[in-house]
């Protein structure tokens, strides 16, 4: 581990990840908001993207995802460039996203948010639906419920056990702890943390920076829309400059 | 003592909100106004200023029953148009000003078919005729008939019009055309107006929906011409005077005051209207399509991100509202036999009304928002009397705007098309 942040932004000896991003320029319409980003996702690593508010953090997930304007650069998953697929092609590659907000259907019940995860495949995968429900048995009891009456963690879990309906190889987490309980924020990490040891490799945003970095595998740093470096999660957390810009000192 | 505090509550209810208690007295005075109207009690004249009042009068109940069974059959009608409307704009976020066209477009569509199939004397032999005259073999039965007036509903068939005792299948076969033509139209104008501005705000959407409406409202009068007609005829049609069959099998009731009437074509619609209805309950719960439709109107970027193709979703919402839409024109005329080019234009702000009042965006509420505004706007003519009866659609929106003020999002307040 080194002393100081490597002020590299690209993995050592030009390895790829099974998500490599290289180069990126994206954005909404006209409005450019991210330039020349890299960024790789391992097999099976957890990574944190960390950065001051308006970085362009949640638009990284989103131009992954095909959500954004595509204007440069490309984006890889397991080999197949993803930078121009529309989100349901991409979804097909095997990557699961969770949205910030809103990010169940309120207004279906919980088993009906997971059969439209599974949308794309011909039938209702049972066995998925159990894994979910094996993952988070509070699922399985409000089964039949409408997802909008379910407490904010519950909600955040059931979009969660949606992404996975389709066994991704990624798993896109976008600030998942907004909005929790304090004493809730710690057991969706735990959950994130168990979900990552099963095999699946995690791209997370995360507002509660140090506690992400403590248990991701690497983290990147995101500044106005360009990410200036990356590191190990420690090695971040223990960054003079990070702890002053992002952590709090 | 009870009593006391009853009023009491009541009184303390009434200063919290005067607005609801005034509805509530007013609501009770019309209530105890019609029993009293049942039972034959008079009173009055009370002398006002500008006119004598009655309280209660003599109205039979059969005709009481009537005009809630009218007003259960133009419900439905509007239910149904209501659910094509709903749909579109909770699954693509505008209001279609074209609805009411689309109702028009089937309603011509698929009773000009009906007039060619009864015209040339069902469908056998209209496969005959078309089929003699692509061979040039046997003698074509079009040869009898004018089928440039029959197809442009000119001059009707069997003298005065279809109705589904002489000509079921006619009928049938030119409900299913209504649909599918509505279905057609709905895609064509869809590929070509609404989907180039998929993205746009929701105002844009509408005001190109009115000029859509325009169009289709014109391009029907220019190919039928302007003139209203009635196409269907009752000759022969069955229907029975319920009050008379009541009387009949309970004889202690006494003799049959009036009669309620109710023919073959109104219970035909309401049939056809319940069926369509069910199915698309189940479509909607119980489907993989539907459950789509269902999230696409709850969130649409989620929706995205979640892999529901969008696009198809919307092809199928169009499909399913206007083909309901379709059926709704026609059945709606079916029952009431006139027909113009300005039909569903008429019809469309009673249907605003009905989603409105349901909520916008629930199509439960839309369907409990036709019954409503069709029983309102019927049974209101159980005290709009002679030159009032006009005042009846009127009274159906202020209902509507009485529970707008009471339950501003609706009967189904909130509930999205779940």
């Amino acid at each position: 581990m080194s002393e100081h942040a490597s002020r590299e932004a690209a993995l050592p000896d030009g390895e790829e990840g099974i998500l490599a991003v290289r180069d990126l320029d994206a954005g909404y319409g006209d409005l450019q908001v991210l330039s020349g980003v890299d960024l790789d996702v391992r097999d099976g690593e957890y990574v944190t993207i960390v950065g001051p508010n308006g970085a362009g953090k949640s638009t990284v997930m989103k131009s992954i995802f095909g959500l954004t304007t595509y204007m440069g650069g490309a984006i890889t998953f397991q080999e197949t460039p993803i930078h121009e697929l529309p989100p349901e092609e991409i979804i097909h590659e095997g990557i699961g996203y969770v949205p910030q907000n809103e990010n169940v259907f309120a207004g279906l019940s919980v088993r009906e948010n997971l059969e439209m995860g599974a949308y794309i495949l011909d039938h209702v995968p049972e066995d998925q639906i159990r894994a979910v429900y094996d993952r988070f048995p509070i699922l399985e009891e409000r089964s039949g419920q409408k997802a909008g009456s379910l407490s904010g963690g519950q909600q955040q879990m059931l979009a969660m056990g949606r992404a996975l309906m389709l066994d991704p190889d990624l798993l896109m987490l976008d600030e998942p702890s907004a909005g929790l309980a304090p004493d809730l924020v710690d057991e969706m990490f735990d959950r994130i943390d168990r979900i990552n040891d099963d095999g699946t490799s995690v791209l997370m945003v995360e507002q509660n920076a140090k506690e992400a970095l403590r248990r991701c595998d690497r983290g990147y740093v995101l500044v106005n829309g360009e990410n200036s470096y990356m590191d190990d999660g420690d090695a971040l957390l223990a960054d003079e400059e990070v702890r002053q810009e992002f952590l709090g000192g | 003592m009870e009593a006391n505090a009853t009023v009491e509550r009541g009184l303390r209810a009434a200063r919290r909100s005067p607005g609801a208690a005034v509805v509530w007295a007013v609501a009770a005075v019309l209530l105890l106004d019609l029993l009293a109207k049942l039972v034959g009690v008079s009173m009055g004249p009370f002398e006002t200023p500008w006119f004598a009042l009655w309280f209660g009068g003599d109205v039979p109940i059969s005709e009481v029953v009537g005009l809630a069974w009218s007003g259960v059959v133009i419900g439905a009608v509007i239910g149904l148009a209501s659910i094509g409307l709903s749909l579109t704009y909770s699954i693509l976020n505008f209001a279609n000003f074209a609805h009411g066209d689309y109702l028009t477009v089937g309603a011509f569509s698929g009773w000009a078919v009906t007039y060619v199939i009864a015209g040339i004397g069902g469908l056998l032999a209209l496969t005959e005729t078309v089929v003699n005259a692509v061979t040039g073999l046997g003698q074509s039965r079009a040869g009898d008939v004018d089928l440039v007036s029959l197809v442009l509903l000119r001059t009707p068939p069997l003298d005065a019009g279809a109705n589904i005792w002489l000509s079921p299948v006619a009928i049938v076969v030119g409900l299913v055309v209504a649909v599918a033509m509505t279905v057609v139209v709905a895609l064509v104008l869809d590929r070509f107006v609404y989907r180039p501005m998929r993205d746009a705000d929701g105002i844009s959407l509408l005001i190109a929906s009115i000029g859509v409406a325009f169009m289709l409202r014109y391009l029907v009068a220019f190919v039928f011409g302007n003139s209203r007609r009635i196409v269907t005829s009752t000759e022969q049609l069955p229907s029975m005077n319920v009050a008379e069959a009541v009387t009949d099998a309970l004889p202690f009731l006494g003799p049959a005051r009036g009669s309620i009437i109710i023919d073959l074509h109104e219970v035909t619609l309401v049939v056809v209207a319940a069926v369509l209805m069910f199915g698309l309950h189940i479509l909607l719960q119980q489907t993989k399509l539907g459950k789509a439709m269902r999230a696409m109107a709850d969130n649409r970027a989620l929706a995205q991100v979640t892999g529901i193709p969008t696009e198809r979703v919307i092809k199928s919402t169009w499909l399913i509202g206007a083909g309901l839409t379709g059926a709704a024109g026609y059945l709606l005329v079916l029952s009431q036999g006139g027909l113009g080019f300005q039909t569903g234009w008429l019809l469309l702000l009673l249907i605003f009304a009905a989603v409105i009042m349901g909520g916008i965006g629930s199509i439960y509420g839309a369907i409990a928002g036709g019954l409503v505004i069709g029983l309102a706007s019927r049974m209101s003519l159980i005290w709009l009397q002679g030159d009032l009866s006009s005042f009846a659609r009127p009274t159906a929106f202020a209902l509507m705007i009485l529970i707008l003020l009471f339950r501003p999002s609706g009967i189904f307040g909130g509930v999205k098309t779940a």
